[in-house]
């Protein structure tokens, strides 16, 4: 009795311990995980969800469309970023490409990168593609307007290091490329405290 | 009777002095685990002073496999890791490592008032090493570096940036961490005060920041980083009589077109701690027995290392001999930084030791009642505890540079040579690197970067 109750004890351990520590479950991507205070992936939602609101709103859209009757054409060029974290923007300004090209109010066309490559393919086709598919050589569509932009950040940081506040500004411009005019310039900030419980304790 | 104490009195000595080099063997070898570290750090700087980044790969990967590097010493790891693969060529690995080192000194930075607490009764070395503050900014200019060479301007503006946001916040943070020690500290035996950090510019990040933000276009931003340059030459140049002010017009930073190329030298070494012991035995007016109390308390110096470079040049095409600016004596900043924090340690040493001595008085006194003799052994156990665990705290950064010397140049479309030539106080080439840089029409920039940490 006494050596049974040992070994279902010992085997209980063993089977308790040999369970994977790591646990994986798929959750809403909507969700808001704030686990370290760093820019995540709920900010660039927030910054998306914004300024597509913001773009297809604004009076420049409809003076566009009255004036030249086709919707305008724009292109992606860089969102700098000038904030003390590696922010991925790709991650928004992806976001609102597919909204632009899906809303049909906005046409996209290829950014710098997207577009050498695609040139490389126009190359290789007109020797090696057939006469009936070879696709014609300087027929790109050009944008109107370039989406620009950059992401700033402050940190304030309280002496004990307890307490951070962190201040993100994201600025989004549509600048005509024949004129220089900006036609519309979004603006989204994101402000976050960060309280960390414990105190500084090592040197 | 007189006879028969005198025996005993012997037979006691003997027997203390037997038992105790028994615990004497027993607390080093548990102790002496720390000073096997100290060992492998020392091999580790040895071999890559040498150049050898494959030796000094293999050298950490044993370790690890040894378990030196354990758990609580990860950010050295990493920070050891991330300057062999840096200098190895693999820049994408080199920031990985950088990376973790710099996430682990913000995680411990901020560990519990526990672990405060723990620190004041064990030695230093038991706890999580979270890097000192020199190094938590100084491993962000090898992660600028990475990026750069890897030509992603903006990911090394970031480094630059948070550089200057670390250099900074120096004085906040040293000062903090006085408090957090001040309130955790209930003896009320020390007084947590800091030093002043004199420095709160890096002129090296500033120098690397105008480049970028030139060569990102940003002319402006790039004008900023010159004037700020300049601000932090002048800080650091009270640090040093060898520094002397570089001759160049540092205006061309902000002129993109003028340079292709940045030529980038390290020399000497990071700055090194030393172990320095005080001892004392210390009367008890309080005590009604009057008896003495011994105290050791065991704190790291900082040392920096004398690099045998006097000025490091630059030849192109085996002709043309242009001199590299000293920007930044990371050493001298490092002993700085690490002055104001001094205090910190001295009082932390102080309350640790006074602690332990305290301890074994209590007791020893407790038991002097009923038995002198045991009371005699226990303050002899405590004295030899104290020697053999009393140890300071001398982990770092061990492939760190000394001093950064930097120029940027514009070299002619095609294929050039460029020798990076370290000359020693005689005049003589005490090293030398030789590289082939290929500009084409579309070179924004090129970095060449040789390190001899001599």
């Amino acid at each position: 009795m006494k050596y049974s109750l040992l070994t279902a004890l010992l085997v209980s351990f063993l089977l308790t311990g040999c369970k994977p520590s790591q646990k994986v479950s798929r959750i809403d991507p909507g969700t808001t995980t704030d686990l370290s205070g760093k820019w995540n992936d709920t900010d660039a939602r927030l910054v998306a969800e914004e300024m597509i609101e913001d773009v297809m709103t604004k009076p420049w859209l409809d003076q566009f469309n009255r004036k030249n009757q086709k919707p305008p054409v724009v292109i992606v060029g860089r969102v700098r970023n000038e904030s003390m974290e590696h922010i991925d923007t790709e991650v928004f300004t992806k976001e609102l490409e597919r909204s632009f090209v899906n809303s049909g109010e906005i046409s996209v066309v290829a950014n710098s990168e997207e577009r050498r490559e695609i040139r490389e393919e126009r190359l290789d086709q007109q020797t090696n593609a057939s006469y009936a598919t070879t696709k014609k050589m300087a027929q790109e569509l050009g944008a109107d307007f370039m989406m620009i932009g950059n992401i700033s950040s402050i940190v304030d940081e309280a002496i004990d290091s307890r307490t951070l506040a962190v201040f993100y500004t994201v600025n989004l411009e549509f600048v005509n490329v024949e004129t220089n005019q900006k036609v519309w310039i979004g603006n989204k900030k994101i402000k976050k405290l960060i309280e960390r419980k414990h105190y500084r304790g090592l040197p | 009777m007189q006879l028969q104490k005198k025996h005993i009195s012997k037979y006691f000595a003997k027997f203390t002095f037997r038992v105790s080099c028994l615990v004497l063997l027993g607390v080093s070898i548990l102790s002496c685990r720390s000073y096997v570290l100290d060992d492998a750090q020392f091999d580790l700087r040895d071999s890559f002073t040498e150049g050898n980044y494959q030796y000094s790969e293999q050298l950490l990967k044993e370790f690890r496999q040894k378990d030196i590097y354990r758990s609580k010493d990860q950010v050295l790891f990493n920070l050891e890791s991330g300057m062999i693969y840096h200098f190895s060529g693999k820049y994408d690995s080199s920031s990985v490592f950088l990376t973790k080192a710099e996430n682990e000194i913000d995680e411990n930075h901020t560990k519990s008032i526990s672990r405060g607490i723990s620190a004041f009764l064990t030695n230093d070395n038991k706890l999580a090493y979270d890097g000192e503050p020199y190094e938590d900014v100084y491993l962000n200019t090898f992660k600028a570096l990475n990026y750069m060479h890897l030509q992603n301007w903006d990911a090394a503006l970031v480094e630059t940036r948070r550089m200057t946001f670390k250099m900074e916040q120096l004085d906040i943070k040293i000062k903090g961490l006085a408090e957090a020690f001040a309130k955790s500290d209930t003896s009320s035996k020390a007084n947590w005060e800091t030093g002043k950090v004199n420095i709160q510019n890096s002129a090296l990040s500033h120098y690397m920041a105008a480049v970028l933000y030139a060569k990102s276009g940003n002319i402006d931003g790039a004008r900023i980083e010159r004037e700020k340059l300049d601000i932090a030459l002048k800080e650091q140049a009270t640090l040093s009589t060898f520094r002397v002010r570089p001759n160049e017009n540092f205006d061309q930073l902000q002129n993109p077109d003028s340079y292709n190329v940045l030529l980038t030298g390290f020399t000497g070494r990071a700055p090194y701690k030393v172990q320095k012991d005080a001892r004392a035995f210390i009367d008890d007016f309080d005590d009604e027995d009057d008896n003495e109390f011994y105290l050791k308390f065991s704190f790291p110096e900082l040392k920096v290392y004398p690099s045998n470079v006097n000025y490091v040049r630059a030849v192109i095409n085996d002709s043309i001999k242009t001199h590299l600016n000293l920007i930044e004596e990371m050493d001298m900043v490092a002993t700085e930084v690490y002055s104001a924090k001094q205090p910190v340690i001295y009082a932390r040493a102080l309350v640790r030791a006074t602690s332990k001595s305290a301890g074994t008085k209590l007791i020893a006194g407790a038991v002097r009642k009923k038995n002198e003799w045991l009371a005699d052994f226990l303050q002899l156990l405590g004295f030899i505890s104290q020697e053999a665990t009393e140890k300071a705290d001398l982990r770092g950064w061990q492939t760190m540079p000394g001093k950064a010397w930097m120029h940027i140049i514009k070299l002619p479309a095609g294929l050039n040579t460029v020798r990076l030539e370290y000359i020693g106080t005689q005049g003589k080439t005490l090293y030398f690197d030789e590289f082939e840089v290929d500009i084409r029409p579309d070179t924004e920039l090129e970095l060449v970067e040789s390190i001899y940490a001599n």
